[in-house]
């Protein structure tokens, strides 16, 4: 077993996780403004595979920034109608994506906790 | 890269000054629903609109949300027959602002929806940031 790998992985989703609150809440701010169109991050999936680095030989290599990818909503099946003013942000699916984020950052530092717990039950005895 | 719990709040923040600043503009044209003009055939109170814009905020890597600009309507005034006002023309007509109550009462629920919708998202990001540190409280 790898605790350390779990403890990573559990770092890269919380840190996926905000950075898809923070998308969440500049939809939201953005409620309201002209010609703005709904956010979203990549799936953890993808930003994980990208996650790993690319080999660099010369140190003026610019790596590529792999959490911060941030696309257009496509394909959704709840869009919102895009309304006159072209925004198509759609405050019900914004929340449903913040609750979701939610509810995987508290599984997420519930599973640490434990895991937490059960390295201090090795090495304390 | 900056915090982007930190990030969100900026951005919940932008949309809170964004939307109180609409809610300004509404309470101006409202308080102003009957303001006609001075001397006879003056124009009278002209509706102000607002509208907003995304901008990219280079610190804390966020679109936040900013007031564009603050424009005149220009839809024209309705006349009324007010011979005793003082804006009154040599035919008895003052001009009236024109301030539609109904679209005001619209648009100030439309800017409380949204202001609740950012508050919101802040609960959300304190709760997350409250996730994190209670792991350190414990055990």
């Amino acid at each position: 077993m790898r605790p350390l790998q779990l403890f990573d992985l559990a770092f890269r989703q919380n840190e996926w996780l905000a950075q898809r609150q923070s998308v969440i809440s500049q939809n939201v701010a953005n409620a309201n403004t002209p010609g703005y169109k709904a956010k979203d991050v990549e799936s953890f999936e993808d930003a994980m595979r990208k996650s790993v680095p690319m080999a660099v030989t010369n140190p003026d290599h610019l790596s590529p920034s792999g959490n911060g990818v941030v696309e257009a909503r496509e394909n959704d099946p709840y869009q919102a109608e895009v309304l006159v003013s072209g925004n198509d942000v759609s405050l019900e699916q914004e929340f449903i994506n913040s609750y979701d984020v939610m509810r995987s950052y508290s599984m997420n530092a519930q599973i640490l906790k434990t895991f937490n717990n059960m390295l201090l039950t090795a090495t304390k005895g | 890269m900056s915090d982007p719990l930190l990030a969100s709040l900026k951005s919940a923040a932008s949309g809170l000054f964004a939307q109180s600043a609409r809610m300004r503009v509404v309470s101006e044209n409202i308080a102003n629903a009957s303001t006609t003009g001075k001397t006879p055939g003056a124009d009278p109170y002209q509706r102000k609109t607002i509208s907003f814009e995304s901008v990219m905020d280079e610190n804390a890597d966020v679109d936040v949300v900013q007031v564009d600009q603050i424009s005149r309507d220009k839809t024209p005034f309705e006349s009324q027959y007010m011979p005793g006002s003082a804006a009154a023309d040599s035919n008895g007509m003052v001009k009236m602002p024109n301030v539609n109550m109904l679209v005001e009462l619209a648009d100030m629920r439309e800017a409380s929806r949204s202001y609740t919708a950012n508050t919101q998202v802040i609960k959300q990001v304190r709760e997350l940031a409250s996730t994190t540190i209670d792991l350190m409280r414990t055990s």
